[in-house]
């Protein structure tokens, strides 16, 4: 170890892995505040395990599976949030402060396209809508879902291959997909 | 046309928004667990000394002794323990106090070199815990960082009403 003390090393092992962590717990919560409670509960677990922590190779993937587990044992917490999409009546992510372009028409048109998107995503089960968030907006590979939730990969495809084509139904349905 | 919904639900679900954590939350977020784990480890060596007797006085106090164990690490003197750390690296060092009787509203004071540090405590020359004891054997770990090579001696005193003990530690940083 080659910090100065224990919260400098922590700080230094966790830091780079914050944002990411962030992202996986809203995507798990579907809720600000769920999602702060969740990474603040994995940093205080990581905190007492910090020499184990050292000791790993690829900390990321670890603090993940720990959050997804401390995620999938608080059991009530899953079953009360549902990983709703929407916290608070506001959208989740931020869509109306989407990043804009020159042309505020396209804009306009991306950001209904993403409301529709959000809609869509509610509809789905909690076990699909997860797997096509982290496979396809979070970018994980198969590997690592299966590695964060214990599924065998086969299950992790064909739960993604249905969550898009559910999306896709919706979306035609509802005519963003023209 | 399925293609084509292939990749505009891609493109969508690649732009899908999350959220930033709000400002200085992170920052936050550590210092809190740093803290709670700190508390817990209060908590634990507080919570290994609720006994319900009430200490009569320090007559039936015995301390058979303050053992700061050291596995496979002679003593330098023999009443001075001692042991040697890495620099920079943190080795946990059990303070084993044993007790007839179960005390409550001890206090216990660490005093450190300059030099060595308590992990959480970071600057701190002076720690004190109010703690109690239980009958019998009582450990406490301290987890100690040596950030200089001087090394020096630890003063581990423990404080019951108008009476103290103290017990030393010397530490050789290598």
């Amino acid at each position: 170890m080659s910090g100065i003390d224990e919260n400098a090393v922590f700080e230094r092992v966790m830091r780079p892995h914050l944002e990411r962590l962030h992202r996986l717990a809203w995507r798990l919560t579907g809720s600000k505040a769920e999602a702060e409670d969740l990474l603040q509960e994995l940093l205080i677990k990581a905190y007492d395990k910090i020499d184990q922590l050292l000791r790993i190779e690829e900390p990321g993937s670890w603090l993940s599976r720990v959050m997804y587990n401390l995620f999938v044992d608080n059991h009530r917490r899953f079953k009360r949030q549902r990983m709703r999409m929407v916290d608070e009546g506001q959208l989740p992510g931020g869509i109306a402060d989407l990043p804009g372009t020159e042309n505020p028409e396209k804009d306009q048109q991306r950001l209904q396209q993403m409301e529709s998107l959000d809609a869509a995503l509610s509809q789905l089960s909690d076990e699909h809508r997860l797997v096509v968030l982290l496979h396809d907006t979070e970018g994980y590979k198969l590997t690592e879902i299966q590695e964060l939730t214990g599924l065998p990969v086969g299950t992790v495809k064909s739960r993604l291959h249905r969550a898009r084509a559910r999306l896709k139904d919706l979306l035609i349905a509802d005519g963003t997909f023209s | 046309m399925n293609e084509q919904h292939d990749k505009q639900l891609l493109d969508l679900l690649r732009d899908y928004p999350a959220p930033d954590a709000p400002a200085g939350f992170y920052d936050q977020a550590i210092a809190r667990a740093a803290e709670q784990s700190i508390k817990r480890q209060r908590k634990r060596w507080l919570l290994t000394g609720f006994g319900s007797a009430v200490a009569a006085s320090l007559a039936i106090w015995v301390m058979s002794g303050v053992l700061f164990t050291t596995p496979s690490l002679p003593q330098a003197e023999a009443t001075i323990p001692g042991i040697t750390m890495a620099l920079e690296e943190p080795r946990t060092v059990n303070l084993v106090f044993a007790s007839a009787n179960a005390l409550d509203g001890a206090t216990l004071t660490v005093l450190l070199p300059d030099g060595i540090e308590l992990a959480g405590f970071p600057g701190q020359k002076e720690i004190s815990w109010e703690t109690s004891l239980a009958a019998g054997k009582n450990r406490l770990p301290l987890k100690l960082i040596a950030l200089t090579p001087a090394g020096g001696e630890i003063l581990a005193r423990l404080q019951h009403n108008d009476r103290d003990r103290e017990f030393r530690l010397r530490i050789d940083v290598s």
